[in-house]
């Protein structure tokens, strides 16, 4: 096991640079694809090896539950010993655990709140609500979901613009983007170092639907144009930001995006680019990561067989 | 033993959902009303057997809620609805959105808040984007 069964816990680093090239370079479905996977890879991977660092903890716990023989010295021999991230893992194993349980949960209680908020409403795809807040967002459910806009949201708009909004908002739905972005969130509480791939998904997710959009509506100035508008008139108290530190947020890089041409759904990058680099690397990190705690789990799983009697 | 723990963890969300229900239909029977009526007609109107208290407690509720309004009528009140339907679930909608701090996770909304320097970069964008469409 040695220290194979530490590597999926940091390989998560390797997914950094991909997360910051793959905004601009891939096609955002693609990225939103290969940025989601690398995330729910990576921490499958990483909570598995906290689980059996746990295991090698609990044995040195006085009355642990795992077989008498477990802690014999044999054992013990056999399992590179280190007491104190044995002992360690069983807090951010817990951790782990409740932070993922209350993202779920919370994910949850959100969809079931919006659902009922719009109960009483006719069914219909769309929940035009009265309000002069302006605000616009797809609600996902199982039935496909719906696009929930205010009238204030829509007064602000012009007719095609409300289209772009419209066929924005329906992309979510159909791609299903919730999943990805629960998937990423996740990861990010499974462990820290995924943070950036879920920052880099909810960006994605946006620029895929916005594409969406664009070919829906056959003009990408009029999603640019919907976009803008939509953040300068539900700008409502400015969004914290480090004076100096502010690089461009996700709306501005969004609309600049869809006034420059259309990116090409390359299939395969090129080792050879500064993205394609990143790309493989991260594709290294995860397929190293799935092996180490693959390998950890096998060889624990030998030793717990040799140690139990039966 | 089994059946018995079913029903009492059914029971709550049921109640709730018939909360639901009686403020939609206070307020449809408010709509009705041709002005403002006072709760002995709204419990009529409704029928049933819901207790003149329920309809006062429905009718306090929706009030602090501000989606309907009262105003003193001799020794009670007259009420009136403040919005319909689609109002009723816009105010809910936004308690939601305000309860949440990271519905942001789940409900991918059309736009973020902006920093300062992100609405002057977008006026800018926006302004390149006009000047080579429009006029």
């Amino acid at each position: 096991m040695g220290v194979f069964v530490f590597l999926p816990l940091v390989l998560p680093l390797t997914a950094w640079p991909v997360a910051r090239l793959a905004e601009h370079h891939l096609h955002p479905r693609t990225a939103t694809r290969v940025l989601t996977s690398v995330a729910g890879v990576m921490a499958l991977c990483s909570t598995l090896c906290l689980a059996l660092l746990m295991v090698v903890g609990t044995a040195q716990l006085p009355g642990n539950p795992l077989p008498d023989a477990w802690s014999d010295p044999e054992v013990r021999a056999a399992v590179p010993y280190y007491e104190v991230a044995g002992k360690a893992a069983i807090p951010a194993l817990l951790a782990v655990c409740a932070a993922c349980a209350r993202t779920l949960w919370r994910h949850a209680r959100v969809r079931l709140r919006g659902r009922r908020a719009l109960e009483g409403l006719p069914g219909t795809s769309v929940a035009v609500l009265p309000d002069d807040a302006p605000y616009a967002y797809a609600l996902p459910a199982r039935d496909g979901g719906r696009v929930v806009v205010t009238t204030g949201m829509l007064n602000r708009l012009a007719a095609p613009e409300r289209r772009a909004l419209f066929a924005h908002e329906r992309a979510h739905l159909t791609a299903r983007h919730h999943r990805h972005l629960l998937v990423t969130q996740l990861a990010a509480r499974a462990n820290p170092f995924l943070r950036p791939l879920r920052t880099s998904v909810a960006f994605t997710a946006e620029r895929w639907a916005d594409e969406a959009a664009a070919r829906a509506v056959r003009d990408r100035r009029v999603v640019a144009r919907a976009i803008g508008r939509a953040a300068l008139v539900s700008r409502g108290a400015p969004a914290p930001a480090l004076a100096g530190f502010a690089t461009p947020g996700p709306v501005p890089r969004r609309v600049a995006a869809l006034l420059a041409p259309a990116p090409a759904a390359r299939t395969r990058p090129s080792l050879f680019t500064a993205v394609g680099l990143a790309l493989w690397c991260a594709a290294f990190g995860t397929v190293v990561s799935a092996m180490s705690s693959a390998n950890s789990a096998v060889t624990m799983v030998l030793i717990l067989r040799a140690a139990t009697p039966l | 033993m089994e059946h018995h723990d079913k029903r009492e963890e059914r029971r709550p969300r049921l109640r709730r959902r018939a909360q639901g229900e009686l403020e939609q239909q206070v307020l449809a029977a408010l709509h009705a009303a041709r002005g403002p009526v006072s709760a002995a007609w709204v419990q009529e109107r409704i029928g049933g057997d819901l207790a003149y208290t329920t309809v006062m407690t429905i009718l306090t509720r929706l009030l602090a809620k501000d989606v309907v309004t009262r105003e003193r009528a001799g020794r009670s009140f007259a009420w009136t609805s403040a919005s319909d339907e689609a109002g009723l679930a816009a105010f809910r909608m936004r308690k939601v959105l305000d309860g949440e701090s990271d519905r942001e996770a789940v409900l991918a909304s059309f736009v973020t808040t902006l920093t300062p320097d992100d609405e002057q970069l977008l006026r800018e964008l926006l302004g390149r984007a006009g000047a080579e469409t429009d006029d």
